[in-house]
């Protein structure tokens, strides 16, 4: 297969790379703003991310709902899921008081936001207190914001990968380099821009999940290496990588979501686990799962699990009412799944899971202004890693990022990428990729990173000794496969670049756990078994320099 | 292979392989002819987006084994006599 070149360099002022939630908010914004706007998008952003099929719950405080004590609104959320100790909590709160302006924009665009006609909070919430995650029905969500995007004036190029952000001798972002998938041949693209947003989804694939077959069985898309790769190799600070998030859902088939659920979390003779619910509960869930995550593997472990999620004491009226949340939240894969093979929540309980390590929401560092730490490069959503809040958080950062950025190209100079060193060396490999003749298929790669990591820099131990092995083995695996790999098409070299991208992020990850010589969370060193008091108030940092690599631990706010 | 395309139903508008977040179907071309192949059905995340988007009705998922829920009866739980199903 050939690599074609696109011969036009395309400019703009605002290039957003991934067109997921928080790429079409930013989009939107920005467009409002009068700035030209690209969005690439290596799917369509009408069906792309984590948010592709819907969402049935946004965490949001909306002051006529929950009062004026945004204190106390800050106090319960960091007691939830979206909350705790690796949240930046000036950002949750500028977060917090902007969530109301997005849902009563997005309310504005089209998708409906109170299907009651009513604000309902539900879900991941705790008997007594106040909810936050307004219910809602975004199953339409991707199509209305990119129909509002280009409404906007955003120029939307689906099915084209970025695989670089170009920064220049000033250490400005610029530009980037992709390609595009239309064709089984790959066509280089070359953007110019005077800022650039990084707003993908997690890695997803760095870690094993579910069955080793399908290593896209994966509780969000799969589709992400992550922006943070990108980003850390523009020489962006990223943050919190080391200390390992663990989401929960149904088991085998790898789906998030578990707030939809409704049921009780049960043993196997139906008697519930945990102290919050006796009876199914529609406006909390079972807080079980957000307040112990790694319950499900834990109790495989001790061996008093299995765990299921037991909705089989739910009225008529809520298992209709959990089906259609179903279809709002895009997991109706799971009530198929279930009619295909006569499962019947009626009487029957779902095992659920622990999954695996993900990054999700640790990643890249953002200021207030959604601003890495490289001028003219912004990040958003999921890929970022000092802020968390799934949907809001993609929401929110790419509306702060549409109206900072639309302020900065206009105080900067557009800057010539045509001799940038780095265009050349791009298309000589990924010509080098597609012409191979003989060579390694990134699925080979994948599957050995997930061995690497799981053994050596996992969930269950940490240690001296595993990190440093596990940083070994991760630097030959990366000889091999920059030396090794080939592609036969545009869908392979993506998947290859992706895969190159998530051993650079699975460095980032080995070396900060090595250097984080405590134990807290999930992050359980054998060899340092205590928490180190004076770590609490830090977040840890690494970053590529012109001196190498350097990690340190910053202040949680800066 | 999980999404799979009825050809009698298919209209070839090829919304499928454009829409399909994990790029699974492809539009291949052979002569003069664009056929819409499920080349890569090891990548499918199972979303059903595809199903989504067709207008004809034609594609339906195959969920495969490796992806079994695991379930268990729960002896109480007996609503044979229930009349809303």
């Amino acid at each position: 297969m050939q690599v074609k070149i696109r011969k036009e360099i395309i400019k703009t002022e605002l290039l957003i790379i991934g067109g997921g939630i928080a790429g079409l908010q930013a989009a939107i914004t920005a467009g409002q703003e009068g700035t030209s706007v690209i969005v690439a998008e290596k799917a369509d952003t009408r069906r792309s991310g984590s948010g592709a099929n819907g969402n049935d719950h946004y965490m949001c405080y909306i002051p006529e709902c929950h009062g004026d004590d945004f204190k106390r609104v800050i106090s319960e959320i960091n007691e939830g899921m979206e909350g705790g100790p690796w949240q930046d909590q000036i950002m949750l709160r500028k977060m917090m008081k902007r969530s109301y302006g997005i849902i009563q924009k997005w309310e504005s665009y089209g998708i409906d936001m109170r299907p009651t006609g009513k604000w309902v909070f539900e879900g991941h919430a705790m008997p007594g207190r106040q909810r936050y995650h307004l219910k809602y029905d975004g199953q339409n969500q991707k199509a209305v914001l990119t129909q509002k995007a280009l409404e906007n004036g955003a120029q939307i190029m689906n099915k084209v990968f970025i695989n670089e952000v170009l920064v220049n001798e000033e250490g400005r972002a610029v530009g980037a380099i992709g390609f595009s998938l239309a064709e089984d041949d790959s066509e280089v693209i070359i953007f110019q821009a005077k800022a650039v947003l990084l707003a993908t989804a997690q890695a997803m694939r760095m870690y094993p999940h579910g069955n080793p077959t399908f290593i896209f069985n994966t509780h969000s898309c799969p589709a992400a290496a992550g922006g943070a790769a990108i980003g850390y190799r523009a020489g962006a600070r990223l943050v919190n990588l080391d200390v390992p998030y663990i989401h929960a859902g149904v088991k085998g088939f790898a789906r998030s979501g578990k707030a939809t659920w409704i049921g009780v979390l049960s043993d196997i003779h139906g008697k519930p686990v945990g102290p919050f619910l006796t009876k199914p509960n529609r406006e909390t869930g079972d807080a079980m799962m957000d307040i112990w995550p790694g319950i499900f593997g834990e109790r495989l472990d001790n061996g008093t699990g299995p765990t299921y999620m037991n909705c089989t004491e739910l009225s008529e009226e809520d298992l209709k009412y959990q089906e259609k949340a179903f279809e709002s939240e895009g997991i109706d894969s799971i009530t198929e799944y279930c009619e295909q093979r006569g499962i019947d929540l009626r009487k029957s309980m779902i095992e659920f899971g622990t999954y695996d390590y993900s990054l999700a929401q640790r990643g890249i560092d953002i200021n207030l202004d959604g601003m890495t730490t490289v001028q003219g490069l912004y990040a958003a959503g999921i890929c970022c890693g000092n802020v968390r809040g799934n949907i809001t958080n993609a929401s929110v950062w790419g509306d702060v990022v549409g109206e900072h950025s639309s302020e900065y190209v206009k105080q900067v100079e557009e800057f010539d990428i045509s001799e940038h060193p780095l265009i050349k060396e791009k298309i000589d490999f990924y010509m080098e990729l597609m012409t191979k003749k003989i060579g390694a298929h990134w699925l080979e790669v994948n599957s050995t990173l997930q061995r690497i990591m799981n053994d050596y820099v996992g969930l269950k131990v940490r240690s001296e000794t595993l990190l440093t092995a596990g940083i070994k083995y991760l630097a030959d695996l990366k000889r091999y496969s920059v030396s090794e790999l080939k592609c036969e098409n545009s869908h392979e070299l993506m998947r290859t670049l992706e895969v190159l991208d998530l051993i650079d992020l699975a460095e980032a990850v080995a070396l900060t756990a090595k250097n984080r010589q405590e134990t807290r969370g999930n992050h359980k060193r054998v060899d340092f078994t205590y928490t180190n008091p004076l770590l609490n108030d830090k977040f840890q940092t690494i970053e590529k320099t012109k001196d190498g690599i350097k990690m340190a631990f910053r202040d949680k706010e800066k | 292979m999980p999404p799979v395309i009825d050809k009698a139903k298919c209209i070839k508008c090829e919304i499928c392989a454009q829409i399909c977040p994990l790029d699974v179907i492809r539009v291949e071309k052979k002569d003069q002819e664009r056929e819409i192949v499920v080349k890569y059905p090891y990548e499918c995340w199972h979303c059903r987006a595809c199903i989504k988007e067709c207008s004809s009705n034609a594609i339906t998922m195959r969920y495969p084994l490796s992806h079994m829920m695991f379930y268990m009866d729960v002896p109480t739980a007996d609503r044979s006599d229930c009349k809303c199903k």
